[in-house]
């Protein structure tokens, strides 16, 4: 089968499964999983076969003839789509199923079939008409998801913010197409590096795409969107959405000339949104929050992958740029693998217990064991630890900065200084979650409601089980998905023709192989050793305390006290203080609440600053016949006025 | 045969020598207060012993909490075994060094997550200050490894240690000395030998283990500080000019002089207190930087 019946089988099977999902809940995750089989299939022929997938129909849509294509560098994303886009078909079928959310879990399945649907459109269109009718359909299914639950008020909020960020960042991008069109006389998009005269219009591609991406200070829709979304949801946005928005800057960084600075300013908002994304996320108490900040960390290091290329590329194609960028496209598959495990893991969690605070939660792994594996297994891979797959993403990355320190080109100085950052971030990253999963799922049940959890089904843990051996895989067996980052490097640079994987990759790979079977090897040993000595169980000894309870448990405020105030100048924690009173007090509270500083510190003041200058010069307005005839005669008169002093005699 | 043979050798160096060098700590820490203190081999003793012990498992602790020993002790080993030993295992390749790096990170992960499945307060304490410094440490670490792969061109452990670190030699052994006071949690970073389980970090940590477990931990660590040790020898020594037997020879008395510099840092300084941590580990990233510097001004000229 060649890639586009492909496509047209995926985009039945998707249209199909919005049509019926609304009526029929079981057959819609095999319809969804059918379609997204098929595009898989169709991303794969083009990243493993030798061409790319291209099709032109003279049929006007919207006025203008059909162009679709499927290159490596779109077939890349495609494939992280279909793979995420299947499995949390399967994993909302059980999390948002009727039987809980009978109003919105059919609306849910038509949307989320959209909301692939339309990504899949924006990844294979190739007219800049239809990119921007795909990128609003999918900004608006994505908003109709993250308001499934939209009784609750703070889903409502987080929706409308979403929707109001998502709509600044289109206007750039309406901005960007209209203006390609404008100039370069059609609304076809391809390669067109030679007309320099376009390079200026990244800036406006950046600030939108950058957006939707969110890239640091841009980031303000993302975690209250993530953290109030449905967990399925949560991980499609966080796993493929955001990624939609490196997609658009990679693609038109690389069919679009760019100007000199695009390479500092990209690595400059990487590294920062690396550094404070993920202290941020350290700071956090609501887990889905906290990996919500973590997409900004991983978009971060995506970034600053791309600023390295871009940099490279400007100085003369230095090879380093190369491995930078290999790294930051293996980064977004392993990010999307990843995270979505993440977020699947913290929707069991969610559904079991109800709440998304960390304090009160704790001992979860007695009763949910498998997900306790699963998110431990993420939290190796996210927090870039060997021998996973997130580890072989950044060590591209570092292995491009640091050759791009030894070569001693121009962007040398500016690599050091992004690989230490990606090093404090990487060591935040660990800290975050180790802490995450230690709040969640070990010690004892700080609540009730932690106490009486449950294992989830088989449904929600099937997709766990993909996207964890996805993770395991990538990590242990990188060479093989060489060839699809090569070629997608290829595509971003004519010049960067596809390489055989570099020796270093598959001595790593087979290093990682020795490592995961000796570490497995060891630990069964270890316990069997500790078996066959006698094993007593006792209570935590915990210094001969002898009456301990779980509300004595290190917190996740706690845990993070050494951290947070290094970066008080940005989280701006606010603490909220009742101390014990009187011969008899009764109850002590120490409330610590991280803001989105950005969001509520710079941005609601300004809004609020907008609103006050609106109120007052709505005064002007207020129906009053007598005053408007006023209005008008006056400004007849000073127009006059202007006319008489400065007319011609 | 002769890389099977390197392979068992090197090995043999990081099993059975690391114990050796906190109790030659120790020696010279008594010997500095006038006491006879515990034999250099205390630790090979206690090692043997604990590991016929039986175990006493938190009715909370999950089967991680003795996997996470088993991973640490896995991941501190493999990062020593990419490092070359003198005349043994020039081999590596390119990258290594971050695998190194990212080794030591997996070790502090399991080790941290062990200790967080207790449920105890001082074991969240000893993990949560670990995670914390951590952070300006690794920043440390990637400057110093910036700085000789700048002064090498290289990128890979074997070569980047080869030669000296160069005019920088002097601020990248105190930042790297420094660092691994820190990692090893050493005075003035941590107190080893302290009974104030509020004021300590890795032992903070380990309260809750016994038997086979915590002899893996303490032989973990035991390989982690002589890790430190022949990382900062060989980067500040020019090994690549030495014959063979020199380069042992150097390694060693270069291992056994950063042991008696920690011993005698320890003698003659009391543990700072945390809020002054942060600042020690800030002046040890800056030393590194500093080494950075120097190595990319001097390579230019």
């Amino acid at each position: 089968m060649t890639v586009g019946p492909l496509l047209l089988l995926a985009a039945a099977g998707l249209a199909a499964g919005a049509a019926a999902g609304p009526r029929h809940a079981r057959c819609w995750p095999a319809l969804t999983v059918a379609g997204t089989a098929a595009a898989f299939g169709a991303a794969l022929l083009v990243l493993v076969g030798a061409a790319e997938w291209e099709w032109r129909s003279g049929f006007p849509v919207g006025g203008e003839p059909l162009h679709l294509r499927l290159d490596g560098l779109s077939a890349l994303f495609l494939a992280l789509l279909s793979a995420v886009g299947g499995a949390g078909a399967v994993y909302g079928g059980e999390y948002w199923s009727d039987r809980h959310y009978p109003k919105s879990a059919p609306r849910g399945r038509a949307w989320w079939c959209l909301l692939v649907l339309s990504m899949g459109w924006v990844l294979v269109s190739s007219n800049g008409l239809h990119f921007l009718l795909g990128w609003e359909l999918f900004t608006v299914s994505a908003y109709f998801l993250i308001t499934l639950d939209r009784a609750r008020r703070e889903v409502r909020a987080a929706g409308w913010l979403y929707l109001a960020a998502s709509h600044a960042g289109t206007v750039c991008l309406f901005a960007f197409f209209a203006s390609l069109a404008a100039r370069t006389g059609s609304w076809e998009l391809g390669p067109m590096r030679e007309q320099a005269g376009l390079a200026p219009l990244f800036w406006l591609a950046l600030l939108g795409f950058g957006v939707k991406a969110g890239v640091f200070p841009l980031h303000v829709w993302l975690p209250s969107a993530h953290a109030n979304a449905p967990s399925h949801v949560s991980a499609i946005l966080s796993g493929v959405a955001i990624k939609m928005g490196i997609y658009g800057i990679v693609r038109f960084s690389g069919w679009l000339p760019v100007p000199p600075a695009a390479g500092w300013v990209v690595l400059g908002l990487g590294a920062t949104g690396a550094l404070l994304g993920i202290a941020f996320a350290f700071a956090q108490n609501d887990f889905k929050r906290l990996l919500a900040y973590c997409s900004v960390e991983n978009v971060g290091v995506i970034l600053i992958g791309v600023g390295g290329a871009l940099l490279a590329a400007a100085h003369g194609d230095a090879p380093w740029g190369r491995l930078a960028l290999a790294g930051a496209l293996l980064h977004v598959w392993n990010h999307g693998a990843f995270k979505s495990l993440l977020f699947f893991g913290a929707g069991s969690v969610l559904h079991a217990t109800g709440t998304r605070q960390m304090s009160r939660l704790g001992g979860l792994w007695r009763v949910m064991p498998w997900t306790a594996g699963l998110f431990a297994l993420g939290a190796v891979a996210v927090a870039g630890l060997p021998p996973l797959n997130g580890f072989v993403s950044e060590w591209l990355v570092y292995l491009g900065l640091f050759d791009a320190v030894t070569g001693r080109g121009p962007a040398a100085g500016a690599a050091m200084l992004a690989a230490i950052i990606l090093g404090m971030a990487g060591a935040l990253a660990l800290a975050s979650f180790v802490k995450a999963g230690a709040m969640i799922f070990l010690g004892a049940p700080r609540t009730q409601a932690a106490a009486r959890a449950h294992e989830s089904g088989w449904r929600m843990r099937a997709p766990m089980l993909g996207l964890a051996a996805m993770c395991v895989l990538l990590g242990l067996a990188p060479v093989f998905f060489w060839p699809a980052v090569a070629r997608a490097v290829g595509v971003w640079h004519p010049a960067w023709v596809p390489e055989p994987a570099p020796t270093p990759l598959f001595t790593l790979g087979a290093v990682h192989l020795v490592l995961a079977v000796g570490l497995i090897a060891t630990a069964a040993w270890l316990w069997r050793k500790t078996q066959a000595n006698g094993l007593r169980r006792g209570l935590t000894w915990d210094c001969a305390y002898a009456a301990p309870t779980p509300h004595m448990q290190y917190s996740s405020g706690s845990f993070a006290g050494v951290v947070v105030p290094w970066f008080a100048w940005i989280l701006q924690p606010a603490v909220s203080l009742r101390r014990p009173r009187g011969a008899f007090p009764e109850r002590a509270l120490r409330l610590e609440y991280v803001p989105e500083t950005v969001l509520e510190r710079v941005l609601a003041p300004a809004g609020g600053i907008v609103l006050r200058v609106s109120t007052a010069v709505r005064r002007l307005q207020h129906g009053r016949l007598q005053s408007y005839i006023l209005y008008l005669l006056t400004g007849l008169a000073v127009l006059g006025a202007i006319v008489a002093l400065e007319g011609t005699p | 045969m002769t890389v099977i043979l390197d392979f068992i050798s090197r090995l043999a160096w990081w099993l059975l020598l690391a114990p050796l060098l906190p109790g030659v700590i120790n020696k010279v820490k008594a010997w500095v207060a006038g006491r006879r203190g515990p034999p250099v081999l205390q630790l090979y003793y206690d090692l043997a012993r604990l590991w016929r012990k039986g175990v006493v498992l938190s009715t909370l602790a999950s089967p991680g909490f003795v996997a996470g020993p088993a991973v640490a002790w896995v991941a501190v080993l493999g990062a020593a075994l990419l490092i070359p030993l003198g005349p043994m295992g020039n081999g590596g390749f390119r990258g290594d060094v971050l695998l190194m790096l990212y080794l030591l990170a997996l070790a502090r992960f399991s080790t941290t997550w062990a200790a967080m499945e207790t449920g105890s307060a001082f074991e969240g304490m000893g993990a949560a200050r670990e995670v914390s410094y951590a952070v300006l440490a690794e920043a440390a670490l990637v400057a110093a490894m910036l700085s000789l792969s700048v002064q090498t061109g290289s990128v890979s452990l074997a070569a980047m240690l080869e030669p000296t670190a160069g005019a920088g030699a002097a601020l990248l052994a105190a930042g790297l000395f420094t660092v691994l006071l820190a990692e090893n949690c050493r005075v003035p970073f941590d107190d080893p030998n302290t009974h104030l389980e509020l004021t300590m970090i890795h032992e903070a940590m380990i309260l809750d283990h016994s038997g086979p477990p915590l002899a893996a931990i303490l032989h973990g660590a035991a390989v982690k500080l002589l890790l430190f040790a022949v990382l900062l020898t060989e980067a500040v020594l020019p090994m690549g000019d030495l014959s063979p037997f020199a380069k042992m020879g150097a390694l060693l008395a270069g291992v056994l002089a950063v042991t008696v510099g920690t011993g005698l840092v320890e003698s003659f300084l009391a543990r700072f207190a945390f809020r002054r941590v942060p600042l020690l580990l800030t002046t040890a990233v800056l030393l590194c930087l500093f080494a950075l510097l120097v190595a990319w001004k001097g390579g230019a000229a």
